[in-house]
């Protein structure tokens, strides 16, 4: 294996911002100071549906300590939306409010209760219009419309339709129909939102956020502002976590940008917890009815699957939130025939994003649906899934070529480190055990801001600074780009500095919401360091009179193969450089070998990511009959990283997901409601994990080896956060002797599946059907 | 509004502040003393994020009042190392892979400063008891678990500041 020749990948060692970390030194977006800041609030609607007639904010602007209030008259009403086509979110209401804590208007102000009290001072008048809370109500006919020119506010359509759906259900032994419903989901992630915005006597304005792609965050500023892109300066800051839920753009920064211009002063603003939960964004609720066929060995021959997704107020990465659901389970499954209908429907609630664990019902529903296949067929889960499970260098129904997979790995080992077979067939009432498996992209066609460069300097004493648009959400991107870059240059980690993710000084990136951080961004650090480091053999091969092909750069020194005691340090050949007017300086760029011409609604289809990661989680519980409470006992996962270039980060990266994906994701995690209100939109009330929930988790690290990922390194870690709530369920089911339709499994929903036992192979809730949606002549666009 | 003047012990310096009679611990740490090191993460005592040393117990800095912890002694983040040398729970925290995000890594590493001082030798079960109030989003807790357990091993209690 090519991994024994490496000196600092593929090692479990210590991140490099773990220090500053542990220290309490590093630098959250709201920890910054800066001098004459102020503090800006938020006024929020409290209808979920209004026309705003009129806003009067002149007592508010009168009072002492009020620096600048804003309102959507403020604005150019520029609106956002990920993609041309969906651009319908006024960054501050201008017209109408469609959800409650749509914002209204915001203050900036010396000091937060200043600022709160000048909120209070805002009058507005609105006119109630009728409202939608779920989808069905949403697609009914004479309901209300949300946004004009959306029919039955169907926000986006996607229809995916490959080979022969009919004629290869005629061929089946077997064909069943379920429906599977799963509440909203929500991020939660530790750090609440937060913009500290900067403007300076230029035009420019500087801005600190969490985020997920600086660029992205910077373009769409520069839009909405009708600034010059170059006048906008997204800034480099920690971020406390992001599963999704930073990926988007959203009014806080708009807004916290339009103050500071406005009052020509630093302000920062922060969000409760409350806000962060109601006003960034949440994961989609779903209803997915799916009807699979299937011959006599289990194999899949057909499948029709038609989701419907609550999205909310605005469409924010709607036709790709619409879509991926399917696109990993395509990834997954092997079909030759199969179509999907994906609908996400308008409501009057928060907006939804993409989330750690998105599509709960149609990832669960899936695995939920094949388990009762094989029961009646008499099949194990493990060779359900064997018998479907994706293998390399095939070509998803879609038209991704799959270069490597090691899902039938991931299955094999996670059931053989778990003794499924055995367990599964020992029926011991209440305790179960339940496999799922899945895939993830590794980035999407993101056009211009599809690939990542880099560059990289060295400093006189040897060191060298990388500069790359890569930014770190706690995932460890930082270190996984400084443990390349030492890997190929042959220096320590600690003698590698890291310029990133601010849009001023750094190259574009594709940001990390893709899952591409590595395959994109450490390519390029990686092509980057080595051309760095071609030069650096260059000059070391004069020095040494040697061919620079048989130079090795290791332990900070550059030496003849095998002759590593005649080497010379990096620091000498480096002012050798400089003295020879050649300084070392490495540039690298990567774009993945995605189809750019493929397009979520128009043209789904052609290469969608360079490289898919697989994995397979099996969890085993016991369940309390009486008070329907599950605890997990253990849970193996299994996951096809390519390569891991750091086991400790990659077992790090599963267990989160085994913790957010299954153990909260599965057991417990749902937001409820009262009329577009949201009832739980703290930790106190939301259900999340703790330390005392966790199950032993045993992470299996399976590497294929990727022909396009650094050092073979692909995604880590999302396709266990996906399986893992399919586990969780299967397991739920099994020790109940019960196939689940609505998610989460709550207690609440587990007794009443107890109480209502159905007979036979049958779903615990019959739900109305999810079906195509007949609509007059254009596709929703 | 009317200010009260608070004498308290910060990471073993006096200090002398005048706070309003409404300023909590935390905005104190944060805002007058500039110990960003103290997160906040829900306002209401449950994440954990804010959590410091009062007198050696772990006190949510969140819902405490700065004037009710008058006279007394405030331990941090920052206040645990010492020169740039690590405390052992800070060295396991960042050697055992359980930091990511970092931004409950503050309140954890307090709240296992908290239980090892008291029992040094603890319990799986007595980790996962004395760190059930804090939330980590992205570790799944485990290595943050095997890193107490690391630093469990490496761990001395200090003397008591009597020297005793």
């Amino acid at each position: 294996m090519p991994e024994e020749n490496y000196s600092i990948i593929g090692k479990s060692i210590p991140r490099v911002d773990s220090r500053a970390k542990v220290t309490g030194e590093a630098i959250f977006t709201a920890d910054i100071v800066l001098p004459k800041m102020l503090t800006a609030k938020i006024l929020r609607s409290p209808h979920p549906h209004a026309r705003i007639l009129h806003i009067d904010a002149s007592k508010a602007r009168a009072l002492r300590g009020v620096y600048a209030v804003v309102t959507g008259r403020d604005t150019v009403g520029e609106k956002w939306g990920v993609f041309r086509y969906t651009r319908d979110q006024q960054l501050l209401c201008v017209d109408k409010v469609r959800y409650v804590g749509d914002e209204v208007a915001a203050v900036a102000a010396v000091d937060e209760e200043t600022a709160i009290e000048a909120l209070s001072l805002i009058n507005v008048d609105y006119e109630e219009l009728p409202a939608v809370f779920d989808c069905w109500s949403g697609i009914s006919p004479g309901a209300p419309l949300i946004h004009d020119g959306y029919e039955r506010n169907i926000n986006v359509a996607v229809k995916i339709d490959v080979g022969n759906v009919e004629e290869a259900f005629k061929k089946c032994v077997l064909v069943r129909e379920d429906t599977f419903v799963a509440e909203e989901d929500s991020y939660f992630m530790t750090e609440p939102y937060a913009v500290v915005a900067n403007s300076h006597a230029d035009g420019s304005v500087e801005v600190w956020m969490p985020n997920a792609s600086p660029h992205t965050k910077a373009k769409a500023l520069s839009n909405a502002l009708r600034i010059p892109l170059s006048k906008v300066n997204v800034r480099k800051i920690t971020i406390g976590g992001a599963f999704g839920g930073r990926s988007d753009v959203f009014p806080a920064e708009f807004i916290t940008c339009l103050l500071s211009l406005r009052a020509q002063r630093p302000v920062k603003l922060v969000y409760t917890r409350e806000e962060n939960s109601i006003a960034t964004r949440m994961g989609h609720a779903m209803i997915t009815t799916i009807k699979t066929g299937v011959d006599r060995d289990g194999k899949v021959l057909a499948r029709d699957i038609v989701c419907y997704l609550d999205g909310g107020a605005y469409s924010s990465t709607g036709p790709i939130a619409t879509s991926v659901p399917f696109l990993c389970h395509e990834q997954t499954y092997r079909m030759e025939n199969v179509r999907f209908h994906g609908y996400r429907i308008y409501t009057n609630k928060p907006v939804r994003g993409m989330i750690r664990i998105h599509g709960r019902s149609f990832a669960c529903g899936i695995d939920t649906q094949l388990d009762m296949i094989g029961a009646e067929l008499g099949i194990d889960p493990v060779t359900m899934r064997l018998r479907n499970a994706r293998c390399p260098g095939e070509t998803t129904p879609t038209g991704s070529f799959v270069a490597s997979c090691g899902l039938v790995e991931c299955i094999e080992k996670s059931a053989e480190k778990s003794g499924f077979t055995d367990k599964f067939a020992q029926r011991i009432p209440y305790r179960g055990i339940g496999i799922g498996i899945n895939s993830v992209q590794t980035g999407f066609p993101l056009g211009i801001r599809g690939g990542s460069q880099a560059f990289i300097k060295f400093h006189e004493d040897g060191g060298a600074t990388i500069v790359s648009g890569v930014v770190d959400n706690g995932q460890g991107n930082d270190h996984m780009l400084v443990q390349i870059a030492a890997e190929e240059l042959g220096l320590p980690v600690e003698e590698i500095r890291l310029i990133s993710a601010d849009t001023e000084v750094t190259p574009t990136d594709a940001g990390s919401y893709s899952m591409i951080s590595t395959f994109a961004g450490g390519n390029a650090v990686k092509r980057a360091a080595a051309d760095a480091r071609a030069q650096l053999l260059e000059i070391a091969s004069e020095m040494l009179e040697a061919d620079p092909e048989d130079l090795v750069a290791r332990d900070k020194k550059v030496f003849v193969k095998g002759a590593p005691d005649r080497g010379i340090p990096i620091p000498k050949i480096v002012r050798q450089a400089l003295l020879q007017g050649k300084p070392i300086m490495g540039r690298g760029s990567f774009s993945p070998d995605v189809d750019q011409r493929r397009e979520w609604i128009s043209n789904p289809r052609g290469q969608l990511s360079q490289a898919f990661s697989f994995g397979a989680t099996v969890a085993e519980v016991v369940v309390d009959p009486e008070t329907g409470i599950v605890r997990a006992e253990q849970v193996t996962c299994a996951q096809d990283c390519g390569f891991a270039l750091n086991p400790m980060v990659v077992e790090g990266q599963f267990e989160g997901g085994v913790a957010m994906g299954g153990q909260g994701g599965m057991l417990g995690e749902e937001h409820r409601w009262h009329r577009g209100h949201v009832l739980n939109p703290t930790m106190l009330e939301y259900k999340m994990p703790i330390m005392k929930d966790m199950p032993r988790i045993v992470p299996l690290i399976v590497e294929t080896i990727d022909p396009g990922g650094p050092y073979g390194a692909k995604e880590a870690g999302m396709s266990v956060a996906m399986s893992a709530a399919q586990a969780y369920a299967n397991a739920v089911g099994h020790a109940l002797g019960i196939y689940f339709n609505h998610f989460p499994l709550t207690p609440e929903r587990i007794l009443e599946a107890i109480e209502k036992k159905p007979s036979g192979l049958r779903t615990v809730w019959d739900f109305p059907a999810a079906r195509i949606i007949e609509k007059p002549d254009k596709e929703a666009k | 509004m009317k200010k009260y003047l608070l004498n308290i012990k910060v990471n073993g310096r006096e200090e002398d502040l005048a706070v309003t009679a409404n300023s909590t611990l935390l905005e104190v740490l944060r805002e007058d003393l500039g110990l960003t090191g103290v997160k906040e993460g829900c306002s209401e005592g449950v994440c954990g994020a804010c959590t410091v040393l009062v007198d050696g117990r772990p006190v949510r800095s969140c819902l405490t009042l700065a004037l009710d912890v008058q006279g007394q002694s405030i331990t941090t983040v920052e206040g645990l190392s010492n020169e740039g040398s690590l405390d052992p729970i800070q060295e396991a925290f960042a050697t055992k892979g359980a930091v990511q995000c970092g931004f409950c890594t503050s309140g954890m590493i307090i709240a296992s400063k908290a239980l090892l001082e008291q029992n040094p030798c603890p319990t799986e079960e007595d980790i996962k008891y004395a760190l059930a109030g804090h939330f980590c989003r992205c570790t799944g807790y485990a290595k943050i678990l095997d890193a107490v357990k690391a630093a469990s091993e490496a761990y001395t209690p200090k003397k008591g500041p009597e020297g005793t």
